[in-house]
């Protein structure tokens, strides 16, 4: 069963980077309101796309220079990511559906 | 991130619950939601002195506490009446989108919520940009 894994910056590289899926990655903050409703959404969908889709979680209070990297201002943001590159931007307590067209949709891109 | 003090608890939920009704808001259906933002305000206050909105990431903390636009009431909720936060948002939980311009990240999440009480809230509604989404 998939699980939602946080990563920081230390493990960045290893677990976005060197990844051969598609990567989603949720950017959240504790005392973020929003990041508590789409973080049980996150977590559901790493089961739902286990195999298919790694899913990260980073907290951008304790992993500021890689928000900074990716230029991560609202939060919740969720990122995806191929071979290591971002591809695609979510901002905001999306709806699951719309996140799971935007993973679908991804799914079938062909690979660069 | 450490608890905030009861100080500035109070002093955040007094704000929070005298803004709502001066802008004719709601506080989230979910209450985790508001829990949170207000304890990230509350927080912040302990923290830089002013209430900073805790739903964005900031390179720089300091420095951004000492501008104006994301001190809650951020200037997006003083010009569009929009909080992304969702602090301040309809009873049904979605916040108001229709002041927005098109392109904005909250009309692309959420559509157009329409504002049920107009005549209330937008202090800066002067500042909001001439464009046909927002007259």
């Amino acid at each position: 069963m998939g699980k939602a894994v946080s990563v920081s910056t230390t493990t960045w590289d290893t677990e976005v980077g060197k990844a051969g899926s598609l990567v989603m990655v949720d950017f959240w903050a504790v005392w973020c309101g929003p990041c508590q409703m789409v973080a049980p959404i996150v977590e559901e969908l790493a089961t739902e796309y286990d195999g298919k889709l790694k899913v990260l979680k980073l907290n951008t209070d304790e992993n500021p220079d890689i928000a900074g990297k990716y230029g991560i201002m609202s939060i919740p943001t969720l990122l995806f990511f191929k071979n290591g590159q971002p591809v695609e931007k979510v901002v905001g307590a999306v709806p699951k559906r719309a996140l799971k067209e935007a993973i679908d949709n991804l799914l079938k891109a062909p690979t660069a | 991130m450490p608890e905030p003090s009861e100080k500035s608890l109070i002093k955040i939920e007094k704000f929070v619950k005298g803004f709502a009704e001066k802008t004719g808001t709601a506080m989230h259906p979910n209450p985790t939601v508001t829990e949170s933002v207000v304890k990230g305000l509350a927080a912040n206050v302990d923290e830089l002195g002013r209430p900073l909105c805790p739903c964005n990431f900031y390179p720089d903390k300091k420095a951004e506490a000492k501008l104006r636009r994301w001190i809650c009431a951020c200037d997006e909720m003083q010009i569009y009446k929009y909080c992304h936060c969702l602090l301040f948002v309809r009873e049904d939980g979605l916040p108001i989108t229709e002041y927005l311009p098109e392109g904005h990240e909250g009309r692309k999440c959420y559509g157009v919520v329409n504002d049920p009480t107009p005549d209330k809230g937008r202090a800066l509604r002067h500042q909001a940009p001439k464009t046909p989404s927002t007259s």
